[in-house]
């Protein structure tokens, strides 16, 4: 027994070592494994950290559908009525992606090119410095600082309805420079948007566009928007712009020809259990000084008073607070616009519009629109300068899908 | 010496008393300052919009996407932070 024991103790001390071997080339294996772990961890981490930069691709797609019935009267005539129906067309077809790209904390730039089915252009491109609390300075091509629709609110997915409001293209995007910031005024806010562009440009028969890539002359135009939130939970704006500058090319005929703009808006939105209700409205008065412009017909020369006005009010009401799921996605929006122009101009009518609108909300930022729209516009003419003179009435049915992305 | 008229005078006051007003009030109060980032949320992106999802865009994308909304509708920094802070959760 003893010669026994004493071959088991042999035994064991002299597999000790294999023992101890094993079990060390066990802990290689299991550290290799944990290290290159490790290291894929440590790789999937890098990928996501945030870093300085970051980039990003967001946008809007807008299709529709939309059948209208023009009819058009002229003086002491007979009317005469046309019909269409189309798939895709600048009212109701879009689609902008938004290129985004953050630098650190303080460094936005903002691209977004969009094509309307017929045309590809730029809706703005310009980088931003958040340069202190209430400070931004921004250039490039963007949006000139004008009321609270072209910036804020001409979006298919953000429109009650299904088209933009007559009247409310100018000023429209602009090459320049400019600040902006809003800032607190106790339980009030207040904002301001202020900028240095290009300016628009006048066109033979008086009207005014955006001058485009090329600046069309050496003045500059100053503009700005300042608003006042006065209620803390801010959901009254109230808005005022004013813009300037001269409009008229460089070695054309016309006598320091500029132009002065003015513009009201009102934004309220406000939760009364359970609609939501949102009354929006705007309105511009663009005023070209004392000009003579060449007859397209004679060369001879004619003036107008070359002021045009704007407006537009929107409420629309959605039962938000209802428990019903379906129901509450529907939103019903009424707005009505005049759109007045130059009487006496080759471009003169008294315009005004209905629009009824029912949306449903598939999603926060995805709609689906139907849209009737009514339009009367009265022509205030020259025919001797080749203006077209009667009535016209346009009904329209819009069925449009917008979704931002 | 030209002497400066009371109308003068009048504007200059007026002037003073507007910038003061501006910078000694581009203070929140307290009810403002206590507001949460929820809060902010709801009463400022429907302003223009329907109040967005929390869930549709990540942190990052939330910070990029907050500086391009103060850029649109003149949100104060401070708003900015709390909204995109309580979108990020």
């Amino acid at each position: 027994m003893k010669k026994l024991n004493k071959l088991f103790f042999l035994l064991a001390m002299s597999a000790s070592p294999l023992v101890a071997l094993n079990s060390h080339a066990q802990q290689v294996v299991t550290d290799s494994t944990l290290l290159d772990r490790i290291t894929t961890l440590e790789q999937q981490v890098a990928d996501q950290k945030p870093g300085e930069s970051h980039f990003m691709v967001v946008g809007l797609a807008t299709f529709g559908f939309v059948q209208n019935k023009t009819i058009f009267t002229p003086p002491g005539g007979v009317s005469s009525s046309v019909k269409t129906n189309s798939l895709a067309n600048a009212d109701n077809y879009e689609l902008s992606p938004m290129l985004l790209w953050r630098h650190g904390k303080n460094f936005l730039v903002e691209f977004e090119p969009s094509f309307d089915g017929t045309t590809l252009g730029v809706n703005w491109a310009n980088i931003s410095y958040f340069a202190a609390p209430g400070l931004i300075i921004h250039a490039g091509y963007f949006v000139v600082p004008f009321g609270i629709y072209s910036k804020r609110l001409a979006a298919g997915w953000i429109d009650k309805v299904a088209t933009d409001p007559a009247g409310f293209d100018l000023p429209g995007s602009d090459f320049g420079v400019g600040v902006s910031g809003g800032l607190p005024l106790g339980s009030m806010k207040w904002s301001y948007d202020v900028s240095l562009t290009n300016g628009l440009q006048l066109l033979p028969d008086g009207e005014l566009q955006g001058a485009g890539v090329a600046d069309n002359n050496n003045n500059k135009t100053v503009s700005g928007r300042l608003s006042l939130l006065p209620l803390s939970n801010s959901s009254l704006e109230i808005g005022v712009s004013a813009l300037h500058g001269g409009v008229a090319d460089v070695g054309s005929g016309y006598n320091n020809a500029n132009v002065t703009m003015y513009g009201a808006d009102i934004n309220f939105v406000k939760t009364i259990d359970p609609l939501l209700i949102n009354i929006k409205g705007q309105y511009n008065r663009i005023n070209v000084n004392k000009q003579n412009y060449a007859s397209p017909t004679d060369s001879s020369l004619y003036s107008f008073n070359n002021k045009t006005s704007s407006f537009f009010g929107q409420l629309s009401v959605r039962p938000i607070g209802l428990d019903q799921p379906i129901l509450k996605n529907f939103e019903l929006a009424y707005r009505y616009i005049t759109y007045t122009t130059p009487s006496n101009s080759a471009w003169g009518q008294n315009y005004h519009e209905s629009d009824f609108g029912l949306d449903y909300w598939l999603s926060w930022r995805t709609v689906l629109k139907l849209s009737y729209e009514r339009t009367h516009a009265l022509s205030t003419a020259n025919s001797a300068i080749g203006g077209s003179t009667g009535v016209t009435d346009v009904n329209s049915i819009y069925l449009q899908f917008s979704i931002e992305f | 010496m030209k002497k400066i008229n009371n109308k003068t005078w009048i504007m200059i006051a007026a002037s003073a008393i507007l910038v003061a007003i501006a910078i000694n009030g581009c203070v929140e109060s307290k009810l403002v300052a206590a507001k949460s980032g929820a809060q902010l949320w709801a009463e400022n992106c429907q302003r223009c919009h329907n109040t967005p999802s929390p869930n549709s865009f990540s942190h990052e994308q939330w910070a990029t996407i907050g500086l391009h909304m103060q850029t649109r509708a003149q949100l104060t920094d401070k708003e900015r932070e709390k909204i995109v802070a309580f979108l990020s959760q």
